[in-house]
């Protein structure tokens, strides 16, 4: 965004190269390229400066220039977001995180980490898995996604069924404030005195500041993990056989559901073992002590048979259980096989509606001459139908544009939430008001004045504000190396 | 019209108290001006916008359990009592979530989640008096956290009236939601100093086939540590882990041994019985005897037992520290009593690192000051432990001797301008919580 004169702009640059050293800021227009959108390829929007500073004084450093200056700035991890919440939507500064990535200090004893927020979601597990702990929240693109990233969006994924989302697991952050005072929210302890700041910082899209070290509970390995497969021959049976589980006394790891589409696409690209004339299956986890996990099996089997499952079958052994969740965790990029490109869809609907809204789902889509795909947080209530389409014929990706919006108005009648995962960014602004009220929405505007009084922090997210440059239009999705292998995916 | 009167209109004139009727409604020695007991979240919210109009100050009550937490309010005006908001709103057992008012009981809550086979994995003290809104505005919680978690884990949705009258909502009714920012986190143990609580949705679980409380005892409180840290590091998943010292033993009928674990297991029978096998092979090798099992009424004691072991506490501090530094807090809090000739009793959930201590009355006139003093030196423990500490009830003049909560340092300022920018002209609950909010 060119709202900055060739003068000011490389005054800018100077100052900020005395601040992050000149290796740390970027403003070639093939280098902002890179992070003008982030896995939501819907939108794009070029930053003045890519800054990469390396501690938490260059952060401070970096967001007082911005104050003084007065233009906005916006803190990004590995760009793996599906709502467009990393983008400098008014142009300014974006602040990459990704070299602030050590984990500080491990503490068995009391069983937490303290990582900077560049860090990988997965190589804390790493970190701390030859001790025999994980961190557990688990995005499925933990293999690339951020725990910074984590902690803007309270990230969810397939475990937070039994183990919660990104905001379950964080006690502490030090965070440089909008104005660039650096505060600690929280601390190490499980109890923070006063407001829980630290709980309303999560999950804030990059509103309230920027994470600068975050301290997080580890868990220990569970001693037992078994994983079922149920198949079946119609998706109702599938839905509800989750609440038949839960009806008996039962909370999985992650009970996930996978519909045809994606079976073939999956099988197509990877061969997991899915049956292909399967309606859906469902994968579920059960996780914990050893004593007892066949019982807890047998008593799963026997809810998914009462739901009309043709099949139920447990994993055999190690090897079949990973290959079960590459199936799970690569169906994004199987996609790809039976469409030139597809936008996935997040929506939270109450567990007993899981009948009602898969069907209706599944009508919108076909109303508007697409497909979709259906492969999501089925123990959650989180949906993620994944619409098909092919961006080099006109007004398609319009239609799914329209058709997603019409998926999220069905979640909101039924009582459920426009986002379980994803967030809002720039995606969902509108949606707001679908689930909030005038006066919701005006609290949170006070709460958001609080933290980011003169709304330099990441402007034009959460809320619809004045001056966003952002483009939207159609531009295929390209699929990551690492979805191609199957390793992640987005969702 | 009088702001009694328009009270009066709003709820009808039963529901507002005055005069002789307040005595349940006294706070630290001073009368409000009035109770009312608004029937629908409407009325809350009529209250609330006239008692901001006139500026009177506005205490929610629901139980009353926690009224004597925090700073006592320099002016009492009114009371605002929820106990009458106390329906069940919508139980779907299928989706493991229940929607209440914020005055319904936690025990009348719990029956009727009982009945169909669920519970909410929230266990304060007195429950019989605590109501949901309560609960959450004072971020309760009891044993069983060590497993499940609190509040913030738990609540999903929030109905709030705000001070200015307008009945805000936050989060949803779905166990996941990241739609707009995490307004139930901004009010779980904020004092109705922000809003008032009226109703709530929050996640279940289904009622475990089998559940025991066991109790190892311990001759030395160094052994009782390394207890623990076996136990933590061990594969058993306990569902509490309670510390319990001498006294606050004695206040549940156990043996006077130096210390005592109590440790909860749920699950299946068949789990059941093996962790409890299981935790005696970790727990005798460090000079624990062998586990015994609880009668299931200890449960609801055990949260409350340091409060509940002497007759009349002088005062009663909350301490949050690393877990790893539970004991030690406690010997050294312990000692520190000791020297000043007063008698301490502590209970902790071990495993998350959240003391109570209670220290014991010598008589009706007290002198406040070697009170204050100890409860100063158990909040410098608490800060070594790398947490705080702060008083939860004592009388009003121990409160004057020492600040009743810790300091929140720069984030307590962030709180002023949290409480500011909600609250502007200071009409909820003013002076009560940290940093003079």
């Amino acid at each position: 965004m060119a709202t900055l004169t060739a003068t000011r702009k490389s005054a800018l640059r100077r100052e900020l190269e005395t601040i992050v050293g000149s290796g740390g800021v970027l403003s070639e227009p093939d280098e902002l390229l890179v992070y003008e959108s982030d896995g939501l390829t819907l939108f794009r929007a070029l930053a003045d400066f890519v800054v990469l500073p390396t501690s938490v004084e260059q952060v401070s450093g970096v967001v007082r220039l911005a104050n003084r200056e007065d233009i906005p700035f916006v803190a990004r991890g590995a760009g793996t977001g599906l709502a467009g919440g990393c983008l400098p939507a008014e142009g300014g500064l974006v602040i990459s995180m990704m070299r602030m990535n050590r984990v500080l200090e491990i503490d068995y004893d009391n069983q937490i980490a303290v990582v900077e927020p560049g860090l990988v979601n997965l190589h804390l597990s790493w970190a701390v898995g030859p001790r025999g702990f994980y961190y557990a929240p688990d995005p499925s693109s933990q293999q690339a996604c951020t725990i910074g990233g984590n902690i803007a969006t309270n990230s969810g994924g397939p475990h937070t069924l039994k183990y919660g989302v990104t905001v379950n697991h964080v006690l502490g952050l030090e965070v440089v404030m909008p104005d660039g005072e650096i505060v600690w929210l929280g601390g190490k302890t499980r109890d923070a005195l006063g407001y829980d700041l630290l709980g309303v910082f999560v999950g804030s899209e990059g509103t309230f500041g920027i994470a600068t070290k975050i301290v997080v509970r580890i868990l220990k390995k569970p001693a037992a993990v078994k994983t079922v497969l149920a198949v079946f021959d119609r998706i109702e049976q599938a839905s509800m056989a989750v609440s038949a589980i839960i009806a008996r006394g039962l909370v999985p790891a992650a009970v996930e559901m996978i519909d045809q589409l994606t079976i073939q696409a999956v099988e197509d690209a990877f061969g997991c073992g899915y049956p292909r004339d399967a309606a859906a299956a469902l994968l579920i986890e059960l996780d914990g002590l050893a004593v007892g996990m066949e019982v807890q099996a047998e008593r799963i089997a026997a809810a998914c048979r009462e739901s009309g499952a043709r099949e139920v079958r447990t994993a055999a052994n190690e090897t079949e259980r990973q290959l079960l969740w590459k199936g799970r965790k690569s169906a994004f990029g199987a996609y790809g096989r039976v469409s030139p490109a597809y936008m996935v869809m997040d929506g939270v609907i109450p567990r007993t509606r899981l009948p009602y809204v898969v069907a209706r789902v599944n009508e919108i889509v076909a109303a508007h001459g697409l497909r979709v795909g259906n492969v999501f947080h089925a123990g959650d209530g989180n949906l993620h139908p994944n619409i098909l389409y092919d961006p080099r014929k006109a007004g398609e990706e319009a239609r799914v544009v329209a058709a997603g919006a019409e998926i999220m108005k069905v979640c909101a009648e039924v009582g459920g939430s426009i986002s379980g995962e994803h967030g809002i960014g720039l995606e969902k602004v509108d949606f707001m008001p679908f689930i909030f009220s005038a006066a919701d929405l005006a609290l949170m505007q006070r709460l958001k004045d609080a933290f980011n009084p003169r709304g330099l922090c990441n402007p034009g997210k959460v809320f619809p504000t004045r001056k966003s440059c952002v483009e939207t239009g159609p531009v295929a999705y390209r699929p990551h190396a690492i979805e191609t292998q199957g390793l992640a995916q987005r969702f | 019209m009088s702001l009694l009167d328009k009270l009066r209109a709003i709820v009808g004139p039963a529901h507002v108290l005055t005069g002789v009727d307040l005595s349940p409604y006294v706070i630290e020695g001073r009368t409000p001006e009035a109770a009312v007991l608004p029937g629908t979240v409407d009325e809350v919210a009529a209250v609330v916008a006239h008692a901001a109009e006139a500026a009177v100050p506005i205490m929610p009550w629901g139980g009353g359990s926690a009224v004597g937490v925090g700073v006592p309010p320099a002016r009492t005006g009114l009371v605002l009592v929820l106990t009458r908001l106390g329906a069940i709103v919508e139980h779907e057992p299928g989706d493991l979530t229940v929607t209440a008012q914020a005055g319904i009981t936690l025990a009348t809550l719990q029956t009727a989640l009982r009945a169909r086979g669920q519970w909410l994995s929230l266990d304060p003290p007195d429950v019989e008096c605590a109501t949901l809104g309560g609960v959450l505005a004072a971020n309760a919680a009891g044993p069983r956290r060590h497993l499940y978690g609190t509040a913030r884990d738990l609540l999903i949705g929030v109905s709030v009236v705000t001070a200015d009258g307008a009945l805000v909502r936050g989060g949803g009714k779905v166990v996941k939601n990241v739609a707009g920012y995490d307004l139930p986190k901004l009010f779980i143990g904020s004092f109705g100093t922000l809003g008032i609580i009226v109703e709530a949705s929050v996640k279940l679980r289904p009622l475990p086939d089998d559940e025991r409380l066991v109790a190892v005892r311990f001759e030395r409180l160094a052994d009782a540590n390394a207890a623990l840290r076996a136990l933590l590091t061990s594969d058993l998943i306990p569902n509490a882990v309670d510390l319990l010292d001498a006294a606050s033993g004695a206040a549940l009928g156990l043996p006077a041994n130096a210390a005592t674990l109590a440790v909860g297991f749920d699950g299946l029978g068949e789990q059941v019985d093996w962790q409890i096998a299981e935790l005696a092979g970790v727990v005798v090798p460090c000079g624990g005897a062998k586990p015994t099992v609880l009668a299931p009424a200890t449960w609801p004691r055990l949260a409350s037992a340091a409060r509940d072991a002497f007759e009349a506490p002088a005062a009663i501090m909350t301490l949050s520290v690393l877990p790893g530094v539970v004991v030690d807090t406690v010997e050294q809090g312990a000692e520190a009593a000791r020297k000043r000739g007063l008698a301490s009793a502590w209970c902790a959930h071990a495993g998350v690192g959240h003391l109570t201590a209670a220290l014991r009355a010598d008589g009706p006139r007290q002198d406040p000051a070697p009170i204050a003093a100890v409860l100063q030196e158990w909040r410098a423990v608490a800060h070594a432990g790398g947490g705080h500490a702060s008083v939860t009830w004592a009388p009003l003049p121990v409160k004057s001797a020492l600040p009743v909560w810790d300091d929140a340092g720069p984030a307590g300022r962030l709180m002023q301008r949290i409480k500011a920018h909600l609250d502007p002209n200071n009409v909820l609950n003013p002076g009560r919580f940290v940093g003079g909010i």
